[in-house]
């Protein structure tokens, strides 16, 4: 026997979590975008698609986040900082592939400085994922060694049953017991089966890639130039991607006053690794694109023994020149 | 597929003999409806030459980055019209050589695509002066029917919510073959002219720069558009640009490689009081 939340008490459930001061949030479709989104009833949500074109790593790490703010006098300089904006949330209809980038980006943001920001909503947030029945041609988790009903990341995992009729429920840690916990009248035991995950077909041998990009030989190849010769430079692979963390820290204002800043930055853009002096040691695409995979499956795993990738496909679905993860990998199994 | 075929041939006469280093095309892409842009610098990769109706990027910015034509050799390139027009533009702003260029023309109506005339660019100055006296009318969209009805403050606010989703990643930047400054306004922080947060204001004030230093110089080519991740109707905004650019100057741009650029020329006798 297995509890069930059946879809038509969903609404009751939405109301029972925001009285206990939870904002709902979930998948929702925009008039021309779809992302994750605060909702006050079900009908809110969209539940259908393979996954939200924005990505869940920006409700914890916001395209751009006031840090302080500065006012400089004769003799002093006064600050006032911005704490990230409190308040419990939950996020219902999470993707495994959101939730596990949030769980590959945990040891960096807490490294060796424990950034606030991501661990104050972090800690505030649930997230209960709805592992995927459905896949597109880009969904590339199982290569990952993940899939579509991983729990990484997650503090509740659903797997629908027949008919989008609901979901049954399978509670991974104490904050999602809690969270189930507030709405327990509305959960019924069950002994329905779930709707089989999707089949997601590994697309690349990650090991021989792995392989292959630590071994420093193959850091000058000829292959990132040929592989990257289409790449524009354009960012939208790194910022929709739910792992990509970098930033760039921005004063606005003049300069006796203004807000510090923390703004996405990404490695695609020629001016992330320009020094001052105008030498640029990433000076070529090829060596920005070379430095977008070797971080994502070499250096980040080197240190965290996770790759910064969770195989969303967000990248290759995005490109505007029909690039991506998934291509260089495959190209990178056959080498 | 005709027209693939024909192409096909002539891409490996053109590098068989010498007469060009690469020709610059299109190939399949990760799905059947995509198509991604390839490299040809032999004859086995020109058998991986894709042409038809799907092929919609504008290949032209690909000529001024990282120095592709600096060895003063030649480059082969398939353009649509409106490539062929920001190709004209690039030479008219000193971006670029235009004897460099063979142009591989084509064109499409619903699926079938079909070669155009000519190799240089002087060739296609009939076929561009015709498109600027009868453009193709294509059927109004609905979005842009709906701006028009628009008040000032109703059409404030429409930007301002487009604007907001904008996360500034510069895809549309990136994507665009006019946008080829080496050290774009809103990289430059001494001064800083441009927020670099992507906040609403930053998002407007990228969107605005951007409005205008393609005025005049956009081609209505649609990468921008296509790039855009999170969906902002940007060849709107380009479209009435140009528009205002054709009423107001008569300036059809990339006419010619070497039509005076309408935003960056003055005349001595010129009744306005003021210059932009
Ligand atoms: S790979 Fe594609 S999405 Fe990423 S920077 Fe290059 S062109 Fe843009
Ligand atoms: S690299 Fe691509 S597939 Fe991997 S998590 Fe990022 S966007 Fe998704
Ligand atoms: S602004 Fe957009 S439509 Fe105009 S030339 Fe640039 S990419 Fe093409
Ligand atoms: S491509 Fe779209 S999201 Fe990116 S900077 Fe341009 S308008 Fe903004």
């Amino acid at each position: 026997m297995t509890r069930i939340l059946f879809s038509d008490k969903l609404d009751n459930c939405i109301a029972k979590w925001r009285s206990a001061g939870l904002t709902v949030i979930g998948p929702v479709q925009g008039e021309s975008l779809s992302g994750y989104a605060a909702v006050e009833k079900a009908a809110g949500f969209e539940f259908g698609m393979v996954l939200p074109e924005r990505p869940l790593k920006e409700l914890f790490f916001p395209q751009t986040e006031p840090m302080l703010r500065y006012t400089i006098k004769k003799n002093e300089i006064d600050t006032t900082d911005f704490t990230a904006p409190q308040g419990k949330r939950i996020i219902f209809g999470a993707r495994a592939c959101d939730a596990s980038g949030l769980a590959i980006d945990d040891p960096l943001f807490g490294w060796d400085y424990k950034d606030e920001y991501w661990f104050q909503r972090r800690n505030e947030s649930v997230i209960v994922t709805i592992a995927c029945t459905k896949a597109d041609d880009f969904c590339m988790c199982t290569s990952l060694k993940l899939a579509p009903d991983s729990t990484k990341g997650s503090d509740v995992l659903l797997r629908p049953i027949d008919k989008n009729r609901g979901w049954l429920i399978e509670e991974l840690t104490d904050r999602g017991r809690e969270a189930f916990a507030i709405i327990s009248d509305y959960l019924q035991e069950s002994s329905e089966p779930a709707v089989p995950t999707v089949v997601v077909p590994e697309k690349f041998n990650l090991d021989a890639c792995v392989t292959w990009l630590q071994n420093p030989e193959n850091f000058d190849s000829k292959f990132w130039k040929e592989i990257s010769m289409r790449c524009i430079g354009c960012a939208s692979c790194t910022y929709l991607c739910p792992t990509c963390h970098c930033f760039d820290i921005q004063d606005e204002g003049d300069t006796y006053s203004g807000i510090r800043r923390k703004n996405w930055d990404s490695c695609s853009f020629a001016l992330f690794t320009m020094h001052t002096s105008g030498h640029n040691p990433r000076s070529t695409q090829s060596a920005r694109w070379r430095q977008r995979i070797m971080h994502k499956f070499n250096y980040f795993p080197g240190k965290f023994s996770v790759n910064s990738c969770s195989g969303c496909g967000r990248c290759s679905r995005q490109c505007p020149v029909d690039m991506g993860i998934t291509e260089t990998l495959q190209e990178i199994s056959k080498l | 597929m005709i027209t693939q075929e024909k192409y096909r041939t002539t891409v490996k006469e053109l590098l068989a003999s010498g007469s060009v280093k690469m020709v610059i095309g299109y190939k399949p892409g990760s799905t059947p409806d995509r198509r991604r842009p390839l490299f040809i610098r032999t004859s086995e990769e020109a058998d991986q030459l894709v042409l038809d109706s799907t092929c919609m990027t504008n290949l032209s910015g690909y000529l001024v980055t990282e120095g592709l034509l600096s060895d003063e050799k030649r480059v082969g390139i398939f353009l649509r019209p409106e490539g062929i027009r920001s190709i004209n533009i690039l030479a008219a702003e000193y971006q670029l050589n235009i004897e460099q260029i063979v142009i591989l023309g084509f064109d499409s109506t619903g699926r079938d695509v079909r070669p155009l005339e000519g190799r240089n660019a002087g060739d296609f100055s009939g076929l561009l002066s015709e498109i600027k006296e009868k453009p193709v009318q294509t059927s109004k969209e609905p979005l842009l029917e709906r701006i028009e009805k628009m008040n000032a403050q109703e059409r404030f606010d429409f930007w301002q919510e487009e604007f907001s989703r904008c996360i500034k990643c510069y895809a549309c930047r990136q994507a665009c073959p006019m946008c080829y400054c080496r050290r774009c306004i809103v990289d430059s922080n001494q001064p800083q002219w441009i927020n670099t947060s992507s906040h609403t204001l930053g998002n407007f004030e990228w969107n605005i720069v951007r409005a205008f230093h393609l005025s005049g110089r956009c081609v209505q080519c649609g990468n921008c558009d296509r790039a855009c991740p999170v969906n902002i109707p940007l060849r709107l905004i380009n479209q009435r640009m140009a528009t205002e650019v054709l009423d107001g100057f008569d300036h059809f741009a990339g006419l010619s490689p070497t039509q005076e650029p309408v935003l960056a020329s003055f005349k001595k006798d010129d009744t306005e009081t003021f210059i932009l």
